[in-house]
């Protein structure tokens, strides 16, 4: 029977990080990966509500602390996105999310200047 | 990507038409880190408990064959493990503030560029479970202890098992398969977990209830000291002790003498499992009589002290009593349920329930499962229960 550790390592206190939740897909402007692309500037208003702006678009979302707090394991040895089950496998939790940015609204498209026809 | 200034910004602000004022001042350029689309990250939601086990530095534990469904263990509890998808895309971003940390903190940057660590639109979801424990008595029962003057130990080619080796073939915590262990009566015997053959078992506890009776003592005060000294030139130490701890409370007196109290309902239903064990079923009046006999003097028998070992047939003339241990029984629901019906097609609450009742989940009532796998009926003035499918 297969016998996978999932643990923090020991190395002191888990981070905290935050998940952002948005509909639908993200898709890189350039064909190509997403890594080193830009996503887009998150604000908070005044009142906490978070606002990001994605492209040509407005997102508002909220602050929403989650009933049951997620952990972030990364895979050590073996090959990325296998089954659950490989041997040899140990898991690093790399950190814990226990908050989370809900984007559930429809964008706001952002109407930039357009030429007056003349 | 080169890095946003925060005049670039103000101007996708202005672009926006958002009005900085009504803003906290602090923005996050968020954008993907190099490792992002790699998959090596994922999300595992957390059942209550299991984070403040990680956050104390305790481990969890996936246990599985690869032909198995995957449990997550922790030290004392099982859950079972599967992929939940959303539609929506889920970025997990390292630090990133909420606006309760910006308020906090009056120093934060104004410009934070956060790089998304990985993404993913599914991730691993628990759900407490009860612990695979059938395996564990399948295991000890390949090899049962007959005890020293048994052949068997020294030319048997099976497999013993250390905790260790338990922990690696059961899908369960290491508190549930220890918890089990005394359930069942196991014992450590030169380091591996043994289960007592029952003809064995019965031999020692016979030594015990005959020492008992000749000494006339009290079947609540069994002295241990004198059980080892008559009874050890018979058997080795270790087993008398593990018999009386196993049919008895200890306890010590006032002047540190070690005693038990012996259980008579757990007494009498070893007996009555001997007495069954003989034969395919018996008349109810002649067992019931011939058990009463079995039985320690002082002891009382009851038919209650057989739930989940034997079953009595009301219907048959004359009544009828025979052996069904709920442990022969399959462990998933579903199964346990067709096997129920297909040794009786009709039951009445009270009779099912003792071979049910270790299916409940941590909430879970015994109607609520009769809810879900069975249908009611009313017979003769009395509810019962029978299949929903039909039974080949």
């Amino acid at each position: 029977m297969v016998q996978i550790v999932i643990s923090s390592g020991g190395t002191g206190t888990l981070a905290q990080w935050l998940l952002v939740e948005l509909q639908g897909e993200v898709e890189p402007r350039q064909s190509g990966d997403l890594a080193g692309n830009l996503l887009g500037d998150l604000h908070y208003t005044c009142e906490g509500i978070p606002v990001l702006i994605v492209g040509h678009h407005i997102l508002y979302g909220k602050v929403v602390q989650l009933e049951k707090p997620f952990a972030v394991l990364v895979k050590q040895g073996g090959a990325p996105q296998s089954s659950p089950m490989e041997p040899h496998s140990h898991y690093t939790v790399t950190a814990l999310i226990k908050t989370k940015l809900l984007f559930k609204t429809r964008p706001k498209p952002i109407i930039t200047h357009v030429p007056r026809k003349v | 990507a080169a890095m946003r200034s925060r005049a670039e910004v103000d101007a996708t602000l202005q672009t926006a038409k958002l009005n900085p004022a009504e803003l906290l001042p602090a923005v996050h350029c968020l954008s993907f880190g190099p490792q992002a689309g790699g998959g090596e990250c994922c999300l595992l939601q957390l059942e209550p408990g299991l984070c403040a086990e990680l956050e104390a530095g305790r481990s969890l534990v996936i246990r599985g064959e690869k032909d198995e469904h995957a449990v997550l263990c922790s030290k004392d509890k099982t859950y079972d493990m599967k992929i939940a998808d959303t539609s929506n895309m889920l970025l997990f971003v390292p630090g990133c503030k909420t606006p309760e940390e910006l308020n906090a903190d009056p120093a934060s940057c104004n410009i934070i560029h956060s790089q998304i660590a990985g993404f993913s639109k599914n991730y691993w979801e628990l759900r407490r479970c009860r612990p695979k424990l059938k395996k564990l008595r399948k295991l000890l029962m390949e090899d049962p202890y007959e005890g020293p003057d048994s052949q068997k130990d020294q030319t048997s080619t099976f497999s013993k098992y250390t905790t260790e080796d338990l922990l690696s073939l059961i899908q369960a915590s290491e508190e549930e398969i220890l918890h089990q262990l005394q359930v069942i009566d196991a014992c450590k015997i030169e380091g591996y977990w043994r289960i007592l053959d029952f003809d064995y078992e019965m031999k020692l506890l016979n030594h015990v209830t005959q020492l008992i009776d000749s000494e006339s003592w009290s079947l609540s005060k069994v002295p241990l000291c004198a059980c080892l000294e008559e009874l050890g030139s018979l058997e080795p130490r270790e087993m008398i002790e593990h018999i009386l701890l196993s049919y008895g409370r200890k306890y010590v007196d006032d002047a540190g003498e070690v005693f038990f109290e012996m259980r008579e309902d757990k007494i009498c239903r070893a007996i009555a499992q001997m007495l069954l064990q003989n034969a395919v079923k018996f008349n109810l009046s002649e067992f019931e009589e011939v058990w009463q006999q079995s039985v320690p003097e002082g002891m009382k028998t009851r038919l209650d002290q057989l739930q989940g070992l034997a079953l009595v047939d009301k219907s048959s003339r004359p009544e009828t009593i025979f052996l069904l241990k709920v442990e022969d029984l399959p462990e998933d629901n579903q199964e346990r349920f067709n096997s129920l019906f297909g040794i009786r097609q009709k039951w009445t609450e009270v009779d099912i329930t003792p071979y049910i009742q270790d299916l409940c989940a941590e909430k879970q009532t015994v109607g609520a499962l009769l809810t879900k796998y069975a249908r009611s009926s009313m017979l003769n003035g009395v509810k019962v229960y029978n299949s929903r499918r039909p039974i080949s």
